[in-house]
Order: C-alpha cells, then sequence, then structure tokens
C-alpha cells in the first residue's frame, strides 16, 4: 500500500490485489468486537462525572453504528478502481479519517478481547481459532494504519 | 480672566475587593492520554495533530511523553470542553480521561 497522490483534499493509494482483498474483508468484519464501556475519569468522583461517563458512553455507541454505514460506504467501487494489476484506492480527507477510526477501533477491540496483552507478539499457541483470528485482524488493521498515517 | 478656584478636596476613591466571579471559580480538567501498547505511535501523533491542531512537533513531543512517561497531559480546559476532546480522543479509541485539575 502506497500512497501515490495528494492533492485538493483527496488522497489516492495504490493496492495491491491481496491488500485491497484483505482491506474489503477487515471493512466488512467491521464492528468484530462488541461495544467495550468507557471511562471519562480515573479519579473524579464528583456525580456530574458518572453523568459524563453516560454520556460518552452512549455517544461512543452512537459513533460506532456511524462508522459502521461508513464502512459499507467505503467499499463502493467509486473508492475501489482495479487497474490492470492494482487498485487505486480513492478517499477524500474525511474518509481517511472515518477509515482510521475504523481500523483502530478494530485493532483496540480485538486487542481488548485478547485480554489487552502488553506484549503483541503472538503466542506460540493459540487457545482457539477465534483468538488467533482477532490477533490476525490486529495485525493487519495496524498495517493498514501505519501506510495511511505514515507517508513521510 | 482666569480665576484661581479654591482648592477641593478629592475624596479618597473606594477600591473595593475584587471578588472572584462564578467563571473564575469553575473547575478545570486536564485532559490526559494515558499509554497502551496498541495504538500506534504514528497514529497517536496523527490523532492529536487532527483534535488539537497542533503541529507535528508538539503532537510527538506529546505522544513520546505518553510513550515513555505512561500519560500527557494535553490540555487543561473547562468542563465542557475537557469533555469534547475526551469524546474526540475516544472517537479514535485513545485511551484519553479528564481529570480534576488542582
Amino acid at each position: 500500500m502506497n500512497l501515490v497522490k495528494q492533492a485538493k483534499g483527496n488522497w489516492q493509494y495504490l493496492l495491491n490485489a491481496m491488500e485491497a482483498s484483505l482491506l474489503k474483508d477487515l471493512l466488512k468484519k467491521f464492528p468484530v468486537t462488541g461495544d467495550v464501556p468507557a471511562r471519562i475519569t480515573k479519579t473524579d468522583t464528583d456525580p456530574k462525572a458518572a453523568e459524563r461517563e453516560k454520556l460518552l458512553n452512549e455517544s461512543l455507541v452512537e459513533h460506532r453504528q456511524a462508522l459502521k454505514r461508513q464502512a459499507m460506504d467505503l467499499l463502493n467501487a467509486n473508492h475501489f478502481k482495479k487497474t490492470e494489476q492494482d487498485y487505486r484506492f480513492t478517499l477524500t480527507s474525511g474518509e481517511r479519517e472515518i477509515l482510521l477510526q475504523i481500523l483502530n477501533d478494530i485493532r483496540v477491540g480485538c486487542w481488548v478481547s485478547l485480554g489487552k496483552p502488553e506484549s503483541l507478539e503472538p503466542p506460540t499457541t493459540f487457545p482457539s481459532a477465534l483468538e488467533r483470528a482477532r490477533h490476525n485482524w490486529m495485525n493487519l488493521a495496524g498495517y493498514f494504519e501505519h501506510h495511511l498515517v505514515d507517508h513521510g | 480672566m482666569a480665576t484661581i478656584a479654591e482648592p477641593v478636596t478629592v475624596p479618597e476613591p473606594v477600591i473595593k475587593k475584587r471578588t472572584r466571579s462564578g467563571d473564575d471559580l469553575a473547575p478545570t480538567y486536564h485532559v490526559i492520554c494515558w499509554n497502551d501498547p496498541v495504538n500506534l505511535m504514528v497514529y497517536v501523533t496523527h490523532v492529536f495533530m487532527k483534535v488539537f491542531g497542533w503541529n507535528q512537533q508538539q503532537a510527538e513531543k506529546h505522544m513520546m511523553e505518553v510513550h515513555e512517561q505512561g500519560k500527557s497531559v494535553l490540555v487543561r480546559e473547562g468542563a465542557e470542553k475537557a469533555e469534547f476532546y475526551v469524546h474526540q480522543l475516544q472517537n479514535y479509541k485513545l485511551q484519553a480521561t479528564m481529570e480534576r485539575a488542582e
């Protein structure tokens, strides 16, 4: 995956067939995990903090539902254009941010479901096929995030 | 022809002690980003630039604080704005909280 063009708020990446297929699979799978309650504070015991936390979690649920719709939009053929050997993947700046949020939701969600391991190295054996899959999705999402952001 | 005015004693101005307004007393909050092993360093830098409008240098400075010290105080704001920033950062799945400033 390489950035080939960036102009006027549009980003164009070149993906090989394997990358395009894997990225589409990730988008179709989103969300790969359920909602994880978020904390708004670690120390504040003010009753207002509880209300703020409730609002935060409601907002995050709504945001994920919007991301799900946007993930489907990103699968649209207008974004993935087949060339002779590769795919040209085109995004606006806003869509690029959406894609980053989707990918990182997958990455962090998988990490949480794996028990928040300190090391992201794969274990020698996986207790289940689902855990193996989540480990792979976590790494795959990170791969695409890295290429979306780090183009320096 | 100018006349000489009678001297006038101007009373001492009464200066009231300034009292703090409600706004001054409103609590402020630190928006803190906490370290985790899963968010990529380039990603965290990118999110700080997007959410706070920082340049790369400032965003990287805070990202390195998170990475090396376990957390970074990103901004100090009133409740509403701090809450807004936490929502933004958590939409990107960064571990961000708002903690009451001393």
